[in-house]
């Protein structure tokens, strides 16, 4: 499978959603995704308006991946995140290497970082990181 | 007139120790510095010190007229970074987007600009940002001394909390240390001493010179003093060929910390002074890189930024760290990588 | 759906590692091996279609597959034949597309067949490459967050720890168990014991899972041929009926779905099945479930509707799911041992529970009691997909 260069339109498209997390929220049965839909996913509906995620969250889930594909390190720490203020957003954890780092319930912030190199492109998103008590 | 209405800085959380890159090529340096994670780089860096700076301002986006940028290591030749950060900060694109480069001074430049800007009302207020995460190569100078960090600074006229009194450059055409297109290292210096005597001290004294004449000022008036900081030692020469006390020095010296950070040094040392400076302090802080220098008077006033308390400071970075080991440095920088499957 | 559907005849090759394999080889090997089984002989000219299960297609290496793959390697292209494809739930659904094929009254005798190749490429990749065909795993379309499958189940795995009090050793439990099956069944991948410590001391591959937590990488091909319930005693006189058939989904996206204990992909599918059957989980004398993680056999468990939220490691530790508890599941090995390609796993999965339903399941036979069996997939991106097929001995 060719991979899309950051200069395609695939990604150009999403820059909204991936640098202002501009997400829609449905005004008929309240659900909040990402990115821009028409249709409601949860409930159908053709009612939705945009909605600005946070930044900020705690955790609800995530894994250690230590079988990672070539160009990574491991681990690489994927994680659902529930948002403040609303909605759900996946992604990576970054600077974490031991399972006992993390646990659910850990507030986390996303920081920008560099997702990916493709044909000397850097393709750039938002992970997360553990935000430190006091 | 023109100020800092509010700063922030980024500093990677992975530090090396010198010595242990030097070491493996039979070499020994002190100190430690900053490094970059795999999924780091100028712009990963320049996005959370410049969130830091415009939280710590307090100022809307929307106010922010022009972003500018000093690099030496953009990952790109033909392609603007500062619209990636527009797009992480909530500009538009009316906002004027400049990506500064080409010698350790790109963020002097910068300011210089931002400060033109502003002076011929063209904008309210802008951000001007020093990133770097220069590429090292085994044993070198460089591979134990370059760091990486990143320091924004918002300036405008409204709500200062410093004044820029002043800015004075002085640029002459001068060859110490370079990289060509067809390089993917900055060469190490062509004579060390050569390069120090009349490259980095002469520059520096010619642009502090330059400023104190038009403002009327002296060195010694002047409570900290910021300057390019290559090493641990030569600043201490330079504030000598200045005339002023090293001690001065103190609250902004990064370099053994955080090793070596080209076009942010100066902004970052700077950032360290002004959280531990009070009002009524004069800060001096002088740039150099490949023959072009810039000082800047500031002094600090009594006002506080309105997100203080929402950011974290240099301090908060600086303790925030995780040492590597030279493997892992290696890895980190793309030296060595692992066989595809 | 009840008394229109019958299975006649099943076939599989033994799964594995199969080097010296072709895809070719093994669609064509799987067929011959599903027409022997017929009891009374099957004359390959009363087939009136086919589906043709197939997941990979050329992401794993196998080439872009159609019906007229299939078609061509039958050597019958006089018959319509679709590919279908639907994650790993791929071989269940071909499986309900082929019945409803036959129910619909449009095609008297059916053949399904599924084949998966996934070990002409090393195992490492094949993994990542099943990774990223259940992308959407972020913002980025395709978008794997550096992973393979393991991360789609261990995020899941996680929560049920978190939420449920579940531990690796229950998951671990689940290996036990399957592996101890798989030894007596002849076409499993693996047929080796293991302890609890041994997987509980094996390394991990996506925290909290350990390797013996994952199913392999195998190649397989199933079949199975259906056939109108009142014609299907001119090929055996002991049919399979098929009692419920559906498909079930979820979100795709990680994002949107409220939680990660249960996927309610497998609920709507079993809800759906179970309503069409008109039988209820109490009514299953045993299962052959999606088990591509230990933890995923847990959750398919509770999802299905055999005990509630929570319950089925303790149930697990007390024997009922072994396969001479009271409800045994995955006789057969499950995913875990007897392994997962793909597109055949399903088909794979009901040719055991036609052969259980028939008592012909020599060394690892089931106790009956209703006589009704359960094949279950879960699957494709985000886990958003279920297939849920109920089979009985009696029409």
């Amino acid at each position: 499978m060719v991979q899309p260069a950051p200069a395609s339109p695939f990604y150009w498209r999403l820059n909204p959603e991936v640098y202002r997390l501009i997400g829609v929220k449905c005004k008929d049965c309240g659900h909040i995704t990402y990115p821009r839909y028409e249709i409601c996913p949860a409930c159908g509906g053709f009612n939705l308006e945009q909605f600005k995620l946070s930044k900020k969250g705690k955790v609800h889930t995530y894994c250690l991946n230590y079988a990672v594909p070539p160009g990574f390190e491991a681990p690489i720490v994927p994680v659902v995140v529930d948002l403040d203020g609303g909605g759900k957003y996946q992604g990576l954890i970054t600077e974490v290497d031991k399972p006992e780092d993390v646990k659910v319930g850990d507030k986390v912030k996303m920081v920008l970082r560099k997702i990916d190199t493709q044909r000397g492109l850097n393709l750039y998103g938002y992970v997360f990181r553990l935000v430190e008590e006091g | 007139m023109a100020g800092i209405i509010g700063y922030g800085v980024y500093i990677p959380k992975f530090r090396l120790k010198q010595e242990d890159a030097a070491k493996a090529w039979g070499g020994w340096s002190a100190g430690e510095k900053a490094v970059c994670a795999n999924d780091e780089d100028i712009i990963t860096m320049a996005a959370e010190a410049s969130q830091n700076a415009i939280t710590h301002a307090g100022v809307d986006p929307s106010e922010i007229g022009a972003i500018y940028i000093g690099t030496c290591s953009s990952p790109y030749i033909e392609q603007n970074v500062t619209p990636i950060l527009a797009e992480t900060l909530g500009l538009g694109p009316e906002t004027s987007m400049m990506d500064f480069c080409g010698s350790l001074n790109a963020g002097g430049m910068a300011l210089q600009a931002c400060l033109d800007a502003i002076a011929a009302k063209r904008i309210k207020c802008g951000i001007v940002i020093a990133s770097e995460k220069r590429a090292t190569t085994t044993a070198s100078a460089g591979e134990a001394g370059f760091g990486c960090g990143a320091a924004a600074f918002v300036i405008g006229t409204k709500d200062t909390i410093v004044d820029i009194e002043g800015i004075y450059n002085y640029s002459t055409l001068f060859l110490d240390r370079w990289r060509a297109v067809t390089d993917n290292f900055v060469s190490d210096h062509f004579d060390i001493i050569f390069d120090r005597e009349y490259g980095y001290e002469k520059h520096i004294a010619a642009a502090t010179k330059g400023l104190m004449k038009n403002l009327g000022k002296k060195p010694e008036e002047f409570t900290q003093v910021v300057l390019q900081q290559p090493d641990a030692r030569l600043p201490g020469i330079a504030a000598k060929a200045i005339g002023v006390k090293p001690d001065k020095m103190a609250l902004g010296t990064i370099v053994s910390t955080l090793g070596d950070l080209g076009s942010a040094s100066v902004f970052v040392g700077l950032a360290g002074v002004l959280d531990k400076a009070k009002a009524g302090d004069k800060v001096l802080a002088v740039t150099y890189g490949s023959g072009s220098s810039s000082a800047v008077s500031l002094a600090v006033g009594a006002g506080t930024a309105k997100g203080k308390k929402d950011v974290e400071n240099l301090e908060k970075y600086i303790k925030r760290k995780q040492y590597i080991d030279y493997v892992t440095y290696l890895k980190f920088t793309g030296t060595i990588k692992r066989a595809p499957y | 759906m009840r008394g229109k559907v019958a299975v006649v005849g099943a076939g599989m090759i033994p799964y594995g590692e199969l080097f010296d394999k072709s895809f070719n080889d093994m669609v064509q090997q799987a067929y011959k091996a599903c027409i022997k089984n017929v009891d009374k002989g099957f004359d390959t000219k009363d087939l009136k279609a086919a589906w043709f299960a197939q997941w990979s297609g050329g992401f794993i290496g196998a080439g872009t597959q159609s019906g007229g793959t299939l078609s061509s390697l039958i050597g019958n292209r006089e018959i319509p034949v679709t590919r279908t494809e639907n994650g790993c739930p791929t071989g269940g659904d071909a499986f309900r597309n082929g019945v409803l094929g036959v129910a619909s009254g449009a095609y008297d005798v059916v053949l399904v067949l599924g084949a998966e190749k996934m070990r002409d490429k090393p195992s490492a990749e094949s993994l990542n490459a099943v990774g990223a065909a259940g992308a959407s795993l972020g913002i980025f379309p395709g978008w794997t967050l550096g992973g393979g499958g393991t991360v789609l189940q261990a995020m899941y795995a996680t929560r049920q720890m978190f939420e449920l009090g579940y531990t690796m050793e229950d998951y671990a439990r689940v290996a036990v168990k399957n592996h101890k099956n798989g030894v007596a069944c002849p076409y499993a991948h693996y047929r080796f014991e293991v302890s609890l410590e041994k997987v509980l001391a094996s390394p991990i591959i996506t925290w909290p899972l350990h390797l013996f937590d994952c199913c392999p990488q195998t190649d397989g091909a199933a079949a199975v041929i259906l056939c109108r319930a009142d014609l299907a005693k001119k090929y055996t006189d002991r049919p399979v009926y098929v009692m419920g058939t559906n498909t079930g989904h979820d979100y795709v996206n990680y994002w949107d779905k409220h939680n990660f204990i249960e996927m309610l992909s497998t609920v709507r599918a079993a809800r759906g099945a179970f309503e069409m059957a008109k039988i209820k989980p109490a009514d299953v004398d045993f299962g052959e479930i999606h088990d591509c993680f230990s933890n995923t056999e847990l959750m398919d468990i509770e999802d299905i509707g055999f005990c509630r939220k929570g319950e089925a490691a303790k149930l697990l530790k007390e024997g009922k799911f072994a396969r001479d508890g009271e409800l045994p599941i995955n006789p057969s090995g499950g995913l875990k041992a007897h392994g997962h390609p793909i597109a055949a796993t399903g088909l794979g999965q009901i040719c055991e529970v036609f052969w259980q339903l028939r008592e012909e399941a020599t060394g690892r036979q089931v106790k009956l009691k209703k006589g009704i069996g359960i094949q279950h997939n879960v699957g494709g991106p985000g886990f958003g997909t279920s297939v849920v097929n109920i089979l009985s001995r009696s029409a």
